[in-house]
């Protein structure tokens, strides 16, 4: 057999198969969206802004601007001490959290962008008011905390995580992953196709024979029992012949 | 394993559909034998065509169906024509035609009978059928046999066209003994069932018995969806 395929054959595979290609695809599109909008548990993110900014009365540009080194410094230490227990176990308790510290280190993401003395803590969870809450929680637990920690004063709580109206769940992404199934599907499908034809050794066509046997075709003989075609053919002529 | 074909339909309906040239002669399918027989005609210039046999590579492919049909519009065109049923095997013909099968072929082999004598008519005009006689336990021998050879020298002065109605080729060896001791072979490929390969088989054990090839019928072609259809009146 030939290894290679022609365009035109693979289209005219494409084209026999075309149900095939699109039931398959559907189907997988079908899944993805039941599984998307039924079965995955719907997560929603909170962030809550922090700003390290050390309250300083000098008026020296260059301690100032060392100060902000500092700052920058401290933000990856903050980063460690907002997933530690100690802060995690303080907001579970107070938000009367059914959780453990562990569970919600999962939940808990710092974002910072470089050299910025903002970072953001960002939080999903499946109930969007709670995620609201535990990521303001956080900010100010660790606010209130850090003081008796290591003897600094520097964080302040830029903007707080607001609950709005109608959230919005951030996870799953339905319609990526309805795109992403219905992509996978059209694959499936297309292979399959192929591995159908493939593995079909009948013969189908007047192209096949003149390809395989270098016989000429005297004949085609449509199948005998298509009965309601030509009976249909047969009573237009005889209403012809009454007219 | 996708492809099986599913179980006949009852007995009465198949012989019906079986001589479609005669119950439904304006039908597309009998309009496909009439250009199969212009085909046939013109596929041999150089000597007369006299004797035709039709097979297959495998069982099922409609070899006595399109072998019946032949006969029948050859004979619509004025031929004096005969259906032998060589398939002593399997024998079908006498069902298509509803003859009965008392004498035929294999009585005339083994020299019991003349060939005049099994030759039967049937409805239609021009057109003898022979059946296939009393299944014998050696039909390959029978048909290689001298007796075979003079059978053909009688029944080709007898007739315009003689068709043979063999049984497929990849099993049995017979339809190749007929082949080179035939004019013309006709290879019946059903488009649902024939398996490339077997059918390149067929035409190589073809070729081996120096048969001439006339070309292939494509048995249960769909229709195109854009056929032609005209109706003269």
């Amino acid at each position: 057999m030939e290894a290679t395929i022609k365009l035109s054959d693979l289209f005219k595979i494409l084209k026999a198969h075309l149900f095939l290609i699109i039931a398959i695809t559907v189907v997988s599109v079908s899944i993805a969206t039941i599984i998307s909008y039924f079965v995955l548990t719907p997560i929603y993110t909170a962030d809550t802004q922090i700003l390290v900014n050390q309250k300083s009365d000098k008026k020296d540009p260059y301690v100032a601007s060392s100060q902000i080194d500092a700052d920058l410094q401290m933000i990856n230490t903050y980063n460690v001490v907002i997933k530690s227990p100690l802060i995690l176990s303080k907001v579970i308790e107070k938000l009367d959290l059914n959780s453990t510290p562990e569970t919600l280190t999962n939940q808990i993401t710092i974002l910072n962008t470089n050299n910025s003395q903002v970072f953001t803590v960002h939080v999903e969870d499946a109930k969007a008011s709670q995620a609201v809450d535990i990521s303001n929680t956080i900010a100010e637990i660790f606010k209130s905390e850090i003081p008796t920690l290591m003897k600094v004063d520097n964080i302040n709580i830029l903007s707080y995580a607001k609950l709005s109206e109608h959230p919005i769940p951030a996870k799953p992404n339905k319609l990526l992953n309805i795109g992403i199934s219905g992509i996978i599907g059209l694959m499936i499908g297309i292979g399959l196709a192929i591995l159908i034809e493939t593995l079909d050794t009948r013969i189908k066509s007047e192209q096949d024979v003149e390809d395989i046997l270098d016989i000429p075709i005297i004949g085609l003989v449509s199948p005998i029992n298509i009965d309601k075609k030509t009976s249909r053919l047969k009573r237009q002529t005889s209403n012809i012949d009454a007219v | 394993m996708f492809y099986s074909k599913k179980p006949k339909k009852g007995k009465q309906l198949k012989l019906e559909r079986n001589l479609v040239t005669i119950s439904d002669s304006k039908s597309i399918i009998s309009e496909q034998f009439r250009t199969i027989r212009t085909n046939i005609t013109f596929s041999v210039t150089d000597q007369e065509l006299k004797t035709i046999l039709v097979t297959s590579s495998i069982p099922g492919e409609g070899k006595s169906t399109n072998a019946a049909n032949i006969g029948v519009v050859f004979a619509q065109e004025g031929k004096k024509v005969l259906i032998i049923d060589a398939d002593m095997r399997r024998p079908t013909l006498h069902h298509t035609f509803r003859l009965p099968n008392i004498d035929g072929l294999s009585n005339v082999l083994v020299r019991k009978q003349t060939v005049q004598k099994v030759v039967q008519e049937t409805s239609i005009v021009g057109l003898y059928v022979m059946t296939s006689g009393p299944l014998p336990p050696n039909p390959s021998e029978l048909l290689a046999s001298k007796t075979m050879e003079a059978l053909l020298r009688i029944v080709e002065q007898e007739y315009d066209l003689v068709i043979f109605d063999s049984p497929p080729l990849l099993p049995v060896t017979d339809a190749q003994i007929l082949s080179h001791k035939c004019n013309g072979t006709i290879l019946i490929v059903d488009m649902n069932i024939a398996k490339k390969e077997d059918v390149k088989k067929a035409k190589l054990s073809l070729n081996n018995s120096q048969a001439k090839i006339l070309g292939v019928i494509l048995n249960n072609s769909a229709l195109p969806r854009n056929h032609y259809h005209y109706q003269y009146k």
